[in-house]
């Protein structure tokens, strides 16, 4: 499955990218994905307890099961106002 | 429930928003709440903040939070603004106004719709230190 993983905020400039591509086997979980996300990009690992995480535009939890095409969001915990 | 959703980069005008506001008889409590940027990040002294927004997530998010509100509470409307990109020290980067009949719920529901909003909705924010 072809996956877009978007990282917002400062993850983007820990990442080193804002978009990026990945390509996974079907069945793959959210939880499994930030797996290989944090392997790419180590800083992030540091961050994955507070990490927050949706996909289009809704939160999802570790279990979500990905579906190809999935827009995948990545980012720290937020601060409006 | 009236809800109308404004996220842009463009200045809050409260005096316009104030005056464009429209309520029905039989409603006795309008509360508004502005936040401001303050001139400090921590110890750092700042000249403003730039928002950035998951646009499309945050008015997801602000959708599920005003159906929330709804359930919860009597309310006419709401109206909130949020900027997006640079706020200088002073300006408002956050408009919110709850009508209701009375008071309580108003307080209520414009607190709620805050406090959600730091939890949920996808802005963050770089301070712009002097």
């Amino acid at each position: 499955m072809k996956l877009t993983v978007r990282f917002w905020s400062y993850f983007a400039d820990v990442a080193g990218c804002r978009d990026a591509a990945f390509e996974v086997e079907e069945g793959t979980t959210l939880g499994e994905l930030h797996d290989q996300v944090c392997e790419q990009s180590p800083k992030l690992a540091d961050a994955r307890n507070s990490t927050l995480k949706a996909v289009g535009v809704d939160y999802q939890d570790d279990n979500f099961v990905l579906s190809d095409g999935d827009e995948i969001s990545f980012f720290p915990p937020v601060q409006g106002g | 429930m009236k809800a109308e959703l404004t996220l842009s980069p463009n200045p809050i005008d409260e005096a316009a928003l104030a005056k464009a506001r429209s309520i029905t008889d039989g409603m006795g409590a309008v509360v508004t709440f502005a936040g401001v940027v303050r001139d400090r990040e921590g110890e750092a002294a700042i000249t403003g903040i730039d928002y950035e927004s998951f646009d499309d997530m945050a008015r997801r998010q602000f959708e599920l939070i005003f159906a929330e509100i709804e359930q919860r509470w009597p309310i006419e409307s709401v109206r909130l603004a949020h900027r997006t990109g640079i706020v200088k020290v002073n300006e408002p980067s956050l408009w919110v106004e709850v009508v209701a009949a009375h008071r309580a719920e108003a307080f209520y529901a414009c607190q709620f719709l805050i406090d959600q909003m730091k939890q949920r909705v996808p802005i963050w924010k770089k301070p712009i230190v002097t």
